[in-house]
């Protein structure tokens, strides 16, 4: 289940946010899976209720998963509520953000694109219908 | 009921030529989980003090719960709880029995929310309180001041000398009245780790002055560390929003809040040969704002004091 680090450099409710992501997006959490209540994962993690609130709205607002009511929180079918301008931005972004991590690491083109290679294969992903 | 627990105007208390609270403004809403950081000796003490209406301020306004501090009446006060380091209760009595006197002092007194609470730390309560651990006497500490029900509640470095086990039993007991009670929590700790689990949003005092304010998950985002080649001996005060420094050989590592163009055109203007971002945990991104690194206490910062204020 989900670690929460708290020497990371990113808040706790993004750290839920991404780990969820990445999980639903590789499909280790099928469509229709029950996640923890809030209260739930917050006790499991010791982490404050809001803020597992919060990064369950932000999977919400991204169309990973969805609340139903009085049943609980469930894994959604994959779908893109985002724009084709909004997915490349985001792309971009994270590219940047890659780029800038791993540019002053010695390591060769190669190296760096074969790595990535490898990681992506595991997701097995493959270009969503629009 | 008021929207803010806790609101303090231009508060100053002074000890002789000695500041322990300076121009203290703050607003705390209702609920939530708030930090209150500080070193040691920044003003935090003082300021529960002068809350709590124990001492009074040499000037400036403070309201708890919308009252003024300085009247609050018993029922107001049976409304705010407070847990403090130690957990100084009377070690000759049995735990049923000071929990016998509690209950006659509060209205709300909820027995199951203590039961709850002490089952959780193992605490059998015909124990005499001499016979408790440190981790067992905070729980019955816990346990009391959350059966009382508060409106606010104030911990003022509550697992302090705890070992792990007991600090994770009282996070559990404190996480859970978060969810379901009307409670407005203030945690004041050095634990950074504690802090950014359980908090929502921080305040940070320094030299008794309020030196930031803003939502935990904000930190990172706000709080940026670089790693700068800058000539030995030059001086920093130049540098926008800058925290702490520390010179590693021949590199220089600043910790900045909200770093923008501003930073990069000092650091041109500085000749540094080389910048990069270097990733902060919550702990050094805290610690830098608490030491103002060598040689830069904070009263000796370029930033006009308070930085901001939460929303």
């Amino acid at each position: 289940m989900i670690k929460i680090t708290t020497g990371d450099s990113r808040p706790i409710f993004q750290q839920i946010v991404d780990d969820f992501r990445l999980r639903i997006v590789s499909g280790e959490l099928a469509p229709h899976t029950k996640l923890p209540s809030v209260r739930a994962l917050a006790m499991q993690l010791t982490v404050n209720p809001n803020t597992v609130a919060k990064a369950y709205g932000r999977l919400t607002a991204e169309g990973l998963i969805e609340s139903r009511n009085r049943v609980g929180v469930f894994v959604c079918e994959p779908k893109s509520f985002l724009s084709d301008v909004e997915r490349g931005r985001r792309l971009e972004e994270a590219t940047e953000r890659f780029v800038s991590a791993v540019a002053a690491l010695g390591f060769s083109e190669d190296d760096i694109l074969r790595r990535l290679a490898d990681r992506l294969s595991e997701l097995s992903l493959h270009e969503r219908e629009p | 009921m008021t929207e803010t627990v806790i609101e303090t105007e231009n508060l100053c208390k002074q000890f002789g030529r000695k500041a322990a609270l300076w121009d203290v403004t703050l607003k705390v809403p209702r609920g939530g989980v708030h930090a209150l950081i500080g070193s040691n000796g920044a003003g935090k003490s003082t300021l529960f003090r002068v809350l709590l209406g124990l001492t009074r301020p040499t000037s400036g306004q403070s309201r708890v719960l919308g009252v003024p501090s300085e009247e609050l009446e018993p029922e107001l006060r049976g409304r705010i709880g407070l847990v403090t380091e130690g957990h100084y209760l009377p070690e000759w009595m049995r735990v049923d029995r000071l929990v016998a006197m509690q209950r006659t002092q509060y209205r709300q007194w909820d027995e199951a929310a203590f039961r709850q609470v002490v089952e959780h730390f193992n605490v059998h309560t015909d124990q005499r309180v001499k016979q408790l651990s440190r981790g067992e006497r905070a729980g019955v500490s816990l346990a009391m001041a959350l059966a009382q029900r508060p409106e606010l509640l104030i911990l003022d470095e509550p697992t302090l000398g705890l070992d792990v086990v007991a600090k994770q039993i009282f996070l559990d007991s404190l996480l859970f009245v978060v969810e379901h009670d009307d409670c407005t929590l203030i945690y004041c700790s050095h634990q950074m780790d504690e802090v950014e689990r359980v908090a929502e949003t921080l305040t940070l005092m320094e030299k008794g002055r309020v030196m930031l304010e803003m939502p935990v998950d904000e930190v990172g985002q706000r709080i940026s560390g670089w790693l700068v080649g800058l000539r030995p001996g030059l001086s920093l005060k130049g540098i926008p929003g800058l925290l702490s420094s520390r010179h590693l050989e021949d590199l220089t590592e600043l910790v900045v809040l909200d770093a923008d163009e501003r930073l990069q055109e000092a650091l041109q203007t500085l000749g540094a040969a080389s910048t990069t971002q270097i990733p902060l945990s919550f702990e050094r991104a805290i610690n830098a704002c608490l030491s103002g690194g060598p040689g830069l206490g904070p009263s000796d910062l370029t930033l006009p004091f308070p930085i901001s204020r939460a929303s």
